[in-house]
């Protein structure tokens, strides 16, 4: 359908093929599916992408707070990689765009400092047949659940993407003098505070730019994960992750929603 | 139920393979005490009166059961797919699923929800257990005609689809396990301080997921579904094999039902208490 899908392994072009017969497949749960169904949307398969990666060795300064840019770049790039191939993947299929994204990273017992970055979602596309795609012109994506998706789009919000920040930092040790001098006492530990703030606060940034090129009004669902993955306890990423959305013009009438105190445990 | 099974036998290890022989050689014979009046099922109470609120009812609890060998040097050396696990794993689920139907139909039902997949996959077999909740319209005569359905649907989702205009067909499987393949010394050495994408592991799980996700689809076009639903997939490396890569997906079938309906969905706060927190990875 596009000449984007020249990237595609050949595998995932005649599994793409299928569905276009009409066949969907998805990972929606019923009441996903459902729901999507009802706020107008027609899910039209599992996309998905992948890259391993094998990520680069950076020294770092055993009593230097610092950010990891080489390890920073390889992860922005091999999650790209797996978000371009999922978003091609959909492109392949007509759709106008990707709910329920899954980020996920697999490690592997032959690949030492290998990791597998994966892309999961179902495209889903209108069936007034009035375009939604994203202001460039690709499907949006977005991790955002059927249900986030049908109250998002009652309020009035359409997804633009699935905006991503990232900062892996390597946090200082204490020297001992420092380790001693604050033995017994109860005092901040200065250094650790900044460091992870700053960590944090590049992740963010990152993410925020990425959304206002998307020309975006915001960022809904919006977490910051922290993981070691395997550099050791003081080389930390973080991870920002949200759904950039913009205003549609139509005119929403919200209704108030019903209050219930449910009897479940 | 109200005997309980006679004692195994204990003594001699002929009658204990005679006796599994015959369960085998008969799988549905066990379930011929459907016509009396008690019943088995896992259901919850909330699900039990959520089917009865879409006028279905639970006919009996439902086993398949399939192992299947595989000889345990196949993980480790070779190229492309590993043919024998995924025909083997390909089998397991066949039988099963056989297995599951034909009790089924010895209760009369018309269809399983709530199939648990219970799975393993060891060096020497693969082993797949299906068990669910036969049911069956209340009135006999509604559904009558059409093929018994299996589905992993929970008996809520069940219901949710029929009201919806929808019903479940079949349960699709696919799956695929393939060689990782090994990298050069040269290229690990040279790569070993760059970022650098492993196409070659790429390609090779792709062609493990594709294959996997194309099987589970021709399993649907063949049960003339629409749809599938609800995909679970497992994938990554297998623990007994460093060099083998698995991918399986499988998911239920659906198809638009004779009468379409639409839900009308409500949105409610839920005044229970939201119960949030974090925490922070420990520095050492």
């Amino acid at each position: 359908m596009t000449d984007t899908s020249k990237d595609l392994p050949e595998a995932s072009e005649r599994r793409l093929e299928e569905i276009e017969h009409g066949l969907f497949t998805s990972d929606l749960s019923v009441n996903e599916f459902l729901l999507v169904k009802e706020a107008g949307y027609h899910p039209l398969g599992l996309v998905m992408g992948s890259s391993i990666y094998h990520t680069g060795i950076q020294t770092r300064k055993w009593g230097e707070s610092q950010e990891l840019t080489k390890l920073t770049e390889a992860m922005y790039n091999a999650r790209e990689l797996a978000m371009t191939r999922m978003e091609e993947e959909a492109s392949e299929l007509g759709a106008d765009g990707v709910v329920g994204v899954r980020l996920d990273v697999n490690y592997y017992e032959w690949g030492k400092d290998a990791a597998e970055f994966i892309a999961v979602g179902t495209a889903v596309k209108a069936e007034d047949g009035v375009s939604r795609r994203n202001t460039l012109g690709k499907p949006f994506t977005s991790d955002l659940s059927g249900q986030d998706f049908w109250t998002l789009l009652r309020t009035g919000y359409l997804p633009q993407g699935l905006v991503m920040g990232t900062c892996v930092y390597h946090i200082a040790h204490r020297g001992l003098g420092q380790t001693l001098a604050t033995t017994g006492q109860n005092v901040e530990l200065p250094n650790f505070t900044q460091a992870l703030y700053e960590a944090r606060e590049l992740a963010m940034t990152r993410m925020q730019d990425e959304a206002s090129q998307l020309g975006a009004a915001g960022v809904v669902g919006a977490r910051l994960e922290e993981k070691t993955h395997q550099w050791g306890s003081h080389t930390i990423e973080f991870l920002a992750l949200g759904t950039a959305v913009t205003r549609t013009t139509e005119e929403i009438t919200l209704t108030s929603p019903v209050t219930i105190i449910s009897l479940d445990h | 139920m109200s005997t309980p099974p006679p004692p195994a036998h204990h003594s001699a290890p002929d009658d204990l393979r005679a006796a599994v022989r015959e369960a085998l050689a008969s799988p549905a014979t066990t379930a011929t005490h459907a016509s009396r009046s008690g019943l088995t099922s896992d259901l919850t109470i909330d699900e039990t009166l959520i089917l009865h609120s879409v006028e279905w009812v639970p006919r009996d609890l439902v086993i398949g059961l399939s192992v299947q060998s595989v000889p345990s040097a196949i993980w480790s050396w070779g190229s492309g797919e590993i043919e024998l696990a995924s025909r083997a794993h390909a089998r397991a689920f066949e039988h099963a699923i056989a297995r599951l139907h034909a009790e089924a139909v010895a209760v009369g039902a018309h269809g399983v929800v709530g199939v648990h997949v219970e799975r393993r996959i060891l060096a020497s077999h693969i082993e797949v257990e299906l068990i669910g909740t036969a049911v069956a319209p209340a009135d006999a005569s509604a559904a009558g005609g059409t093929k018994v359905f299996i589905s992993d649907l929970p008996a809520r989702d069940f219901a949710l689809l029929l009201m919806a205009g929808w019903r479940p067909v079949a349960l699709a499987v696919g799956a695929s396990f393939t060689y990782a393949p090994r990298r050069a010394v040269g290229a690990a050495l040279r790569q070993q301080t760059q970022n650098v994408e492993l196409t070659n592991y790429t390609a090779a799980l792709y062609t493990a997921r594709s294959t996997a996700m194309e099987r589970m689809q021709r399993a649907a076009l063949d049960a003339h579904g629409t749809g599938i639903v609800d995909v679970t997939i497992t994938e990554g490396p297998l623990h007994f094999a460093a060099h083998a890569i698995g991918f399986t997906a499988w998911g239920t079938v659906v198809a638009p039902a004779a009468s379409s309906r639409t839900i009308d969905p409500l949105t409610v706060v839920s005044l229970d208490d939201a119960v949030s927190s974090f925490d922070v990875a420990p520095l050492a």
